[in-house]
């Protein structure tokens, strides 16, 4: 069953469960500071810096995840996979720029913070991963 | 790539989990490489030869496709 997980993958999940816990509590504890304590110049930009940290690490994480799985099937879908999130990234991010600079009205309406490029990607890699696991049966 | 691992695992009554476990990789991988969809890499080529006491090319044979 492809549920079955080998020891890389599971090492993978755990890694990646503490970074978002570390992602939820930056992100809990960035967002008090700046409520109750405003803080400016170069604290902002440290702060600001707190809650990627976590998001940072996923990628690494991913990175390794990568460079322990064994199974060279599991590393070909996975490596197809994020290709494609990638890919795909780029192509809505270049689409997006050009859109608040073609249709400026669109940045009233839309609200599309650059972190949210993350989500994007990992949404994306998780539609292609089925479907690139697909064109091997 | 062509392989005879479907007939040669049936020889040995192995399910496809079972030639997966010898091989230590996913079940999927040993579907993956039977359907000829996916090209092992010349280590995982190897021990597959060790397992079946074969050369390579008696287990795969090249159909001219890359």
């Amino acid at each position: 069953m492809w549920c079955t997980k080998s020891a890389a993958e599971r090492r993978y999940l755990s890694r990646v469960l503490v970074s978002m816990a570390g992602y939820v509590l930056a992100i809990a504890g960035v967002s008090w500071m700046f409520a109750h304590y405003h803080p400016q110049g170069a604290a902002v930009y440290l702060l600001a810096l707190l809650p990627a940290l976590p998001i940072f690490a996923v990628i690494a994480i991913l990175g390794i995840y990568l460079s322990e799985e064994k199974d060279e099937f599991v590393r070909t879908v996975l490596v197809k996979s994020s290709l494609w999130a990638t890919g795909f990234v780029l192509a809505f991010a270049t689409f997006w720029g050009f859109l608040q600079s073609y249709a400026p009205a669109i940045n009233r309406t839309v609200n599309f913070p650059m972190y949210c490029v993350f989500i994007v990607w990992w949404v994306s890699f998780g539609l292609a991963e089925p479907l690139v696991r697909r064109t091997y049966k | 790539m062509k392989n005879r691992l479907r007939v040669l695992r049936a020889e040995k009554n192995w399910s496809q989990a079972d030639l997966a476990e010898h091989l230590e990789v996913s079940r999927q991988s040993v579907n993956a490489i039977e359907t000829g969809k996916f090209d092992p890499s010349l280590p995982l080529a190897f021990r597959l030869a060790r397992l079946f006491e074969m050369t390579i090319e008696e287990i795969f044979s090249d159909d001219g496709s890359s």
